[in-house]
């Protein structure tokens, strides 16, 4: 009880004082490999790759987990003072936030239950189907803005839309080529990919478009460029992926 | 059908139940500002206080005639886009406050009922003895009352203890944010789904055993 309080307390004053030293960096912990929970273990790719960064640049990071439809507001408001889930650039974004450099390159990706990926090979075999996304990502964007968006049954997920399309209450869902490869090969559920990958997509870490926002982005993307060039950052994607997704 | 993942859920049961203290702690703040809350409300609307009787009126209405995730998310994220300042509550704050806001208004009229369900045999005797107004709520009128509140006020209570579990919509790891991030990672949501709703269960009927004991208690002076 007294600790919950503590913590209450801990959280107020972090808050109210962003220490210079202390990134709070917002993630869901739900989405497999980058950023998930197993054994009550915060890991995956995301976080050994801010841990390896804060290494880099001196500072200390404090993980915050929140509903992915979350953190873009999170951010704005200053609860956290950068996302690291796979936050793609976009136009819209950029508006808003400022980006480090890209450290993941990727392609969006149709999956489907096991046995239909000759029926569906891509998203233009979507129309007249069902298709889940996760609410608020830059692959909902993607479906809404094909020619043919109005044709596509478009159902938002906060998680488990992989469980959604191995029950086949959906036809497919459309995520990272990264993590869905992943997914299949690691977890029991019966997927298959759907084609190849369309559409690229560069992952970087957004920042407030302040003052305070863009002296965090230029310090910790200057990280990043010692992590590409030391060869720290596709390690940890050999480790998490067997192939470097960093370039 | 699939054979279930015992190891799976043996090795999920410790690491789920270090959450049970958080959502124990979340419901008993909430429900005892919440009894505070309601038991102010009542008694202002049982004695008719002007003014304040129409805002409890207003109060009540308007948090018994909206659903409470949609409370959760107007504090959490609704409020504090329009009030800088209120960035500074955090999900925890934001649940405890909106259960406790939630349950106040159902629980009022639950205390107000209780109250005006007192015969007014006692409330006219109180008052002939010369007590004044407070004496006869503290002494007479509310020990009665309590009597007869309590077993709705513990189903609230239980109610309470469910509803933690929407605030990992807000992002509090609490026992049913980390069930679901569990599941995530290991994808197999039938085992920590089944064993979360058991945890819960268990919670809820070990409460059911307090609460016969605290009846007992209480009607021990009514006993013929």
């Amino acid at each position: 009880m007294r600790r919950l309080f503590l913590a209450a307390a801990l959280l107020a004053a972090s808050t109210s004082v962003s220490l210079a030293d202390t990134i709070r960096v917002g993630m869901s912990g739900g989405y497999f490999p980058f950023t998930f929970v197993k054994q009550d273990k915060l890991q995956g790719f995301e976080v050994d790759f801010i841990n390896a960064l804060v290494d880099v640049t001196g500072d200390e990071a404090e993980f915050v987990t929140m509903s992915f439809s979350g953190l873009i507001g999170a951010l704005e408001s200053g609860r956290i003072d950068t996302i690291a889930n796979q936050i793609t650039i976009t136009p819209e974004r950029e508006q808003k936030f400022v980006f480090t450099q890209p450290y993941v390159i990727d392609g969006a990706q149709v999956v489907v239950r096991k046995g239909n990926e000759d029926e569906i090979q891509g998203p233009e075999d979507l129309k007249g189907r069902t298709v889940a996304v996760n609410l608020g990502s830059n692959f909902e964007q993607l479906l809404r803005e094909l020619p043919y968006a109005d044709e596509i049954d478009i159902k938002t997920y906060e998680s488990n839309l992989e469980q959604e399309t191995a029950l086949g209450r959906v036809d497919a869902f459309v995520m990272d080529r990264v993590s869905a490869t992943q997914v299949i090969k690691e977890t029991p559920l019966p997927l298959a990919l759907a084609g190849e990958r369309f559409s690229e997509i560069r992952n970087a870490l957004p920042f407030r478009d302040d003052e305070e926002g863009r002296a965090l982005r230029d310090r910790l993307d200057a990280g990043i460029t010692t992590l590409k060039e030391n060869g720290t950052l596709s390690e940890i994607s050999q480790k998490w992926f067997g192939a470097d997704i960093t370039e | 059908m699939r054979p279930l993942d015992l190891d799976y859920m043996l090795g999920l049961v410790p690491v789920l139940l270090k959450y049970v203290p958080l959502t124990l702690a979340m419901a008993s703040v909430a429900m005892v500002l919440a009894l505070i809350l309601a038991s102010l409300m009542a008694i202002v609307r049982v004695m008719k206080v002007p003014v304040l009787d129409g805002f409890t009126r207003f109060f009540i209405s308007f948090f018994r005639g909206t659903p409470l995730l949609v409370q959760l998310f107007l504090f959490y994220y609704g409020l504090p886009q329009v009030f800088s300042f209120l960035t500074a509550i955090d999900g925890v704050t934001a649940a405890v406050m909106g259960l406790t806001l939630h349950f106040a208004a159902y629980m009022a009229e639950s205390i107000r009922a209780a109250i005006v369900g007192v015969d007014r045999s006692q409330w006219e005797a109180s008052l002939s003895v010369g007590m004044t107004t407070a004496q006869m709520m503290r002494r007479i009128i509310l020990p009665q009352a309590a009597r007869v509140a309590a077993p709705t006020l513990v189903n609230y209570f239980v109610d309470m203890i469910k509803s933690t579990s929407l605030a990992f919509t807000l992002g509090v790891t609490e026992l049913m944010g980390a069930t679901q991030k569990e599941a995530a990672g290991s994808f197999l949501y039938f085992e920590a789904f089944i064993l979360v709703a058991l945890i819960y269960w268990a919670i809820v009927e070990t409460l059911t055993v307090l609460q016969r004991r605290l009846e007992l208690h209480l009607g021990k002076a009514h006993a013929r």
